[in-house]
């Protein structure tokens, strides 16, 4: 009570004995504004070190697409703490502006304009839809913004549509079929009849599947197009019929639909069934339960810990995106590819901004210049393994797992290195 | 005579079965999810944009009280019962303050509503889809195909819920002030009826039937926040062809479209026999805006 009565006093003091009143106060602000708005360039340079980086991330975090987006979010929120804990980056901290882009094209667009105008980001990491990825590649090239591609998968994004701006980290469609369809083809079947996902992503994987399958001795006979986000698949699976080997599914946000499906329909009795891992990421496994078991597909990444993967650096990355995990999902889900891609692609930007000396934005081409044939050493910076960046194309080629689901994990069957990913380059760089 | 009976010999026999049934199931759940939306528009012109919502919440509770009681049939139930309790409370919260507006203020408050139990649904469960486990499993060989008898099994209890509901309003008191309430409300209101409550109980009992086929469509798709989208596009358009507000019309057009679709799917993509519905659509809203099923007055 005695110490309240000389807060008290004191207080009193403070704003009554004459010498500090609102009027100086109200002053003495606006001085050390004005010093601060005023004070001499070396002085702002100094300032300017403790200047956060801002980056930009764009995920799906509503819509259909949240089901992959929230746990992509995590890869990068947690690359980001491991790096303002290191120090920062060039002494200066990460500061992450989230845009969620509903799982729509138009509203991507329009989130990626405004982290370019009202939040003045420095450089981009995310993207999870190869559509929205598409819709967003122009801004990103307008606004002379460094976009590292975390997630899309889109052939286009690194061939036709490339653009100097933009890099991916991670693999491609063309490098996966090019390290699947020899084992597809060798060890499941010569025939194939691809069911994939209708939109970018879906169809490019499924062009690049045809030439790798043929190339490598089999044949596509058919391909069934589902729209994205399609409930009821049925309609277009019961069309599925025929002399073929095996059924090869590309989906990764309605993985769980045309698991559940193609099961209840027979189709996995009647066919061999494989595809692309994110059918059966272990955040969809819960959801298909035993229906999963026997699907061989393939993926850049697998949350166990056997063989390349049993390694110090990939258990600390599972251990810790585990615990994050269970923060956002009761149901306590291992990590699936896209943490690993997010979280090594912030990786990635650090390497770069490092070696560049980025300060920001006007930094833009020596940023470029030092992600381009960038190395990325197996470590807790990427736990999933090597990589690099390819000069010509911005595209990084990564290992592969091939791995079949047995009961109810992912067991790896074979692993592919990254030279055996190789795809030429097919990118023309538009003329700055 | 000879080119007719070659159009016959080029008719996929086997697609048109297996097409039929694909039709006739997929009918009868989207009759389940549009009967909801219809009895709230009738009754109170109100257009549900949340309906879809009450149809994810339904499965998360059912996914929920499958996890604790390990019974498919009870969770269908109390997720029902859940679910039309706080359809009720929405109604009495949101809706009814909004009564004899502008019908665009309850189209924005419904809306308001699916954005935040969307999220809630996000943030409650998280991203992870979940199963709601089948309660009977194998199948029938169909032709080529082996057909799930769950799919059957769907489609006879959206039939039963359906022909449920239809009793009640043919004979439970309730259902009569219903009727009477959607044919003429102050009329209604005159004789005693307490329109606000039966407003308030129209809606509980859409959102109960959108949380049953929530259940029900569960074990095909698992369930996520935004499982509803798909089913709810087209249980408009189901409405709006049906008539809006008339039951029996939206069942029949739920089926009649159902079926258009799956037998156009025969000779073209799915995606582009989707059109077929959208035609229709267009077609009902320019030759007989009132509903294909709607019988004409006298």
């Amino acid at each position: 009570m005695a110490n309240d009565l000389n807060d008290q006093d004191s207080s009193y003091e403070f704003w009554r004995s004459g010498k500090v009143t609102r009027r100086r106060l109200v002053g003495w602000g606006a001085g050390v504004l004005g010093a601060t708005i005023l004070a001499p360039a070396p002085w702002r340079a100094a300032f300017g070190q403790a200047k956060p980086y801002k980056i930009g991330t764009i995920q799906p975090l509503s819509g259909p697409g949240a089901v992959g987006g929230k746990t992509a979010l995590i890869g990068v929120q947690m690359a980001a703490d491991r790096i303002n804990k290191s120090g920062g980056i060039n002494g200066r901290p990460v500061e992450l502006v989230v845009a969620d882009d509903e799982s729509k094209p138009d509203v991507g667009r329009r989130k990626a304009q405004k982290l370019v105008d009202d939040d003045k980001i420095d450089v981009q990491v995310g993207g999870f839809l190869s559509n929205i990825c598409l819709a967003c590649m122009p801004v990103w090239e307008e606004a002379r913004i460094v976009n590292i591609i975390s997630v899309c998968l889109d052939t286009t994004l690194t061939t036709s549509k490339c653009n100097r701006y933009s890099f991916r980290p991670s693999d491609y469609a063309p490098a996966q079929a090019v390290a699947f369809a020899p084992y597809l083809v060798n060890q499941m079947g010569k025939k194939w009849h691809i069911v994939f996902a209708d939109y970018a992503w879906g169809q490019s994987t499924r062009d690049a599947y045809v030439a790798q399958i043929r190339k490598a001795g089999g044949e596509v006979v058919g391909a069934t197009g589902i729209p994205l986000g399609t409930a009821d698949m049925t309609p277009f699976l019961s069309k599925i019929s025929g002399n073929f080997d095996g059924l090869l599914g590309v989906f990764a946000t309605d993985g769980v639909t045309v698991g559940n499906q193609v099961y209840d329909l027979g189709l996995t009795r009647k066919y061999k069934w494989a595809g692309d891992g994110a059918i059966a990421e272990s955040t969809n496994l819960p959801a298909l339960g035993n229906k999963i078991e026997g699907f061989v597909g393939i993926n850049r990444y697998l949350p166990v810990l056997e063989g390349p993967l049993d390694t110090p650096a990939h258990r600390k990355f599972l251990e810790e995106a585990s615990v994050r995990l269970k923060k956002i999902d009761p149901t306590g889900p291992l990590p699936d590819r896209y943490v690993q891609s997010n979280y090594e692609s912030m990786n990635a930007l650090k390497l770069g901004m490092e070696k560049s000396g980025f300060r920001g934005r006007e930094d833009t081409m020596k940023l470029i210049e030092a992600l381009e044939g960038l190395e990325m050493k197996e470590g807790d910076d990427f736990p999933q393994g090597d990589k690099v960046l390819r000069k010509e194309d911005h595209q990084a080629f990564v290992r592969e797992f091939i791995f079949e689901i047995r009961g109810g994990r992912h067991r790896i069957v074979e692993t592919v290195a990254k030279e055996k990913t190789l795809f030429p380059p097919a990118c023309k760089f538009p003329a700055a | 005579m000879s080119a007719i009976l070659e159009i016959f010999a080029a008719i996929p026999y086997d697609q048109v079965l297996i097409q039929t049934v694909n039709g006739i199931v997929t009918g009868m759940i989207l009759a389940l999810v549009a009967s909801g939306l219809t009895l709230i528009f009738g009754i109170m012109d109100v257009v549900n944009f949340a309906h879809g919502e009450l149809f994810m919440l339904g499965a998360y509770i059912g996914v929920v009280v499958l996890a604790t009681t390990g019974s498919f049939w009870l969770a269908l139930l109390i997720a029902t019962l859940i679910v039309a309790l706080l359809g009720a409370a929405l109604q009495i919260v949101t809706l009814r303050p909004l009564l004899g507006r502008d019908p665009l203020t309850t189209i924005l408050a419904t809306f308001g509503v699916s954005l935040v139990l969307q999220n809630y649904a996000l943030w409650q469960f998280g991203p992870v889809a979940r199963k709601i486990q089948e309660p009977i499993t194998g199948s029938f060989q169909l032709l080529y195909l082996e057909y799930p008898w769950y799919r059957l099994l769907i489609a006879a209890l959206s039939a039963a819920i359906i022909g449920a509901l239809w009793l009640f309003l043919k004979f439970g008191t309730w259902g009569i002030w219903i009727r009477a309430a959607t044919q003429d409300r102050v009329m209604a209101q005159a004789m005693g009826i307490p329109v606000p409550w039966v407003h308030t109980g129209v809606f509980a009992i859409g959102a109960g039937m959108a949380a049953a086929s929530g259940v029900l469509f569960g074990p095909l798709v698992g369930v996520t926040h935004a499982m509803g989208l798909d089913w709810v596009l087209k249980a408009f358009i189901v409405v709006v062809v049906g008539g809006m507000g008339n039951l029996g019309g939206s069942i029949a057009a739920a089926v009649f479209i159902s079926l258009l679709e799956a037998y156009a799917s025969i000779w073209v993509s799915p995606a582009q026999a989707v059109i077929v519905s959208f035609v229709v659509l267009i077609l009902t809203l320019l030759i007989r805006p009132t509903g294909l099923f709607v019988p004409t007055p006298k």
